[in-house]
């Protein structure tokens, strides 16, 4: 049995992009794994370069990830995989922990592709893992026990709000939280713009836009309230909120974000199946 | 304690049918009155017990409490024609839309210096004791008066003490509230016959379910999101629905319609005001009766009976 001590875990990332790039931050920042413990893999060094400056090791030889590291991210773009599968597949030990963040592919299909007695789990994170703010959600595969979920949990939580799911709400995670950060930054956008019609400069009415959404998000997560009582608390009589609420109801805003998230979430089922 | 109608339509129907079926009135001390002897419910009132009269003067006469249950457009002429037998003892109970206090307390100061008055807005479930009522006191009117209406409203339902500028909105959310449900509930029925159920199932299931769900949440400390949220199970059956609904703009259109009532009874009370509803308006029957009450008033100045002024004006 490997040691799961996160200081003397080995860590490994195939693939070094944005995603990955920001499960690292958040890995380093929280002091759980020691960046010499982390050598990543990409195939050149554009991206490479900043892992470097963190102090993880890096190489161009995935082979060489997989053989020195216990618990391995696979980080590439999900074409690619098939191909990186094939080649890190004879390395792949009973030891080894391969989590996989790799959009659109089923835990069925890396376990097709792995060896038999491979543990896998699949997460799914958000772009603000980069800043430490992520939300991310994980499957397990049928290899991957208590522990498993218990080091991955530990180890990302330093990067935000990381739960386990069953794998079908995975989908339903990308539509929500995946693409759902886009959605508020075009909420945040609009926000802003509103202002700046009424006579606000935009550089500032930006900063509170993303204050605003940042502090109500805030006293969501803080203080448990539901947030239609949130809202009525904000609402005087006759005041300023309920008018501009109305506006928003008018514009059939709760149905169209309805209609977001299920759109994403059909479109990541639909990849998925490619 | 006697109380008294002005008034024998669907208001006084089901304000006397409340306070019978609650007790707190027996039908004999209630009197109801009005030109029109026609009307559906003077029969209902007369099954009840009510004492019914063709005299509006003869109801003040035998009331305590004096409801005036008549349209908004009507409640000069009744003042005109009661005035006189207003008395210092009388409370007297606009229900009136869109009537203010003010109007009435300088209609009615011509007659007696200090008449009390108060001013309420209900609804048409008090016929079944689940009214919504709301009332501010007048000038002249004592917390006790007050709390005399109180008592007498919250045996038909829920009532509370409101600052008058409220009341608009009341009668746009609560007021015209009943409507909003009724019509709700002819369309969820609707849908019900259209998946399969007979009418009078999916009437009583569709109206059940409102019952219900309004009864929840008046005895849960809960959010009605929160309420919301309990019934839709991830995936399900209800919360598809619900996007339907948001994506018609449910919400909006119910915020647009509490909206529209109030702002029109605003309307209603500043047209009346400006003494523009024609007289065209009320049945010519109604008017008649008025002039053989109170032939103080000619045929002329019949036409223009205003809140504000106490003389008949002359054309």
């Amino acid at each position: 049995r490997v040691a799961m001590e996160a200081s003397e875990l080995w860590v490994g990332f195939v693939g070094a992009g944005r995603m990955a790039g920001g499960l690292v931050r958040g890995l380093l920042q929280a002091g759980k794994v020691p960046a010499s413990n982390i050598l990543a893999s990409a195939p050149s060094d554009k991206n490479l370069d900043a892992w470097r400056e963190l102090g993880c090791r890096t190489t161009h030889c995935n082979l060489e990830v997989v053989h020195r590291s216990t618990l391995v991210f696979l980080a590439t773009k999900p074409h690619i995989l098939p191909g990186v599968l094939e080649e890190i597949r004879p390395a792949v030990g009973s030891h080894h922990i391969v989590v996989s963040l790799v959009a659109g592919v089923t835990i069925q299909t890396l376990q097709r592709l792995l060896p038999p007695w491979t543990k896998v789990l699949r997460i799914m994170p958000n772009l603000p893992c980069v800043v430490q703010a992520g939300a991310m959600v994980f499957s397990r595969g049928s290899n991957a026990g208590d522990e498993e979920a218990a080091l991955l949990k530990s180890l990302l939580s330093s990067c935000g709000l990381c739960e386990e799911v069953p794998e079908s709400y995975i989908d339903i995670h990308t539509g929500l939280s995946g693409s759902g950060v886009a959605y508020v930054y075009l909420f945040a956008e609009a926000l802003a713009e509103g202002a700046v019609k009424m006579g606000m400069p935009g550089a500032l009415a930006s900063r509170i836009a993303a204050q605003t959404l940042l502090g109500a998000a805030k006293m969501l997560l803080e203080t448990g309230e539901h947030p239609a009582k949130l809202r009525g608390d904000v609402c005087t009589p006759g005041g300023t909120t309920i008018y501009a609420l109305h506006q928003l109801e008018k514009g059939a805003l709760r149905a169209t974000v309805m209609d977001a998230v299920e759109a994403a979430t059909n479109r990541a089922c639909d990849m998925a199946k490619d | 304690m006697s109380v008294g109608f002005i008034g024998a339509g669907q208001l006084a129907f089901a304000l006397a049918r409340g306070f019978t079926a609650a007790g707190v009135l027996a039908a004999h001390k209630i009197t109801a009155s009005s030109p029109d002897t026609d009307l559906p419910t003077v029969s209902g009132l007369r099954k009840m017990g009510v004492n019914f009269t063709v005299s509006n003067k003869d109801t003040v006469k035998s009331s305590d409490v004096l409801f005036l249950a008549v349209k908004p457009p009507i409640i000069p002429f009744i003042l005109e024609e009661v005035g006189p037998d207003i008395e210092a003892r009388h409370i007297v109970v606009s229900c009136a839309a869109g009537v203010t206090i003010s109007s009435i307390e300088k209609k009615l100061s011509a007659f007696c210096p200090t008449p009390k008055v108060i001013r309420c807005m209900t609804n048409t479930p008090v016929i079944v004791r689940e009214g919504a009522t709301v009332y501010a006191t007048g000038t002249h009117a004592d917390v006790e008066d007050g709390k005399l209406l109180e008592q007498l409203m919250a045996s038909v339902g829920f009532c509370t003490e409101v600052e008058e500028d409220l009341i608009d909105a009341v009668t746009g959310l609560s007021g015209s509230g009943p409507a909003y449900a009724f019509t709700a509930l002819d369309a969820l029925a609707d849908g019900g016959v259209k998946m399969g159920l007979p009418r009078r199932l999916a009437v009583r299931l569709g109206a059940q379910a409102l019952l219900g769900a309004a009864k929840m949440l008046l005895e849960s400390e809960q959010h009605p999101g929160q309420l919301k949220d309990n019934v839709c199970s991830p995936g399900g059956a209800t919360i598809h629905a619900l996007h339907f609904l948001e994506s018609g703009g449910f919400r909006s259109l119910l915020i647009n319609a509490v909206e529209a009532s109030c702002i029109r009874t605003r309307e209603l009370q500043h047209l009346a005001d400006q003494e523009k509803i024609s007289p065209a308006a009320i049945k010519k029957t109604l008017l008649d009766k008025v002039k053989l009450e109170s032939p103080s008033l000619s045929v002329a100045s019949a036409s223009k009976v205003s809140l504000f002024t106490n003389k008949s004006k002359k054309n």
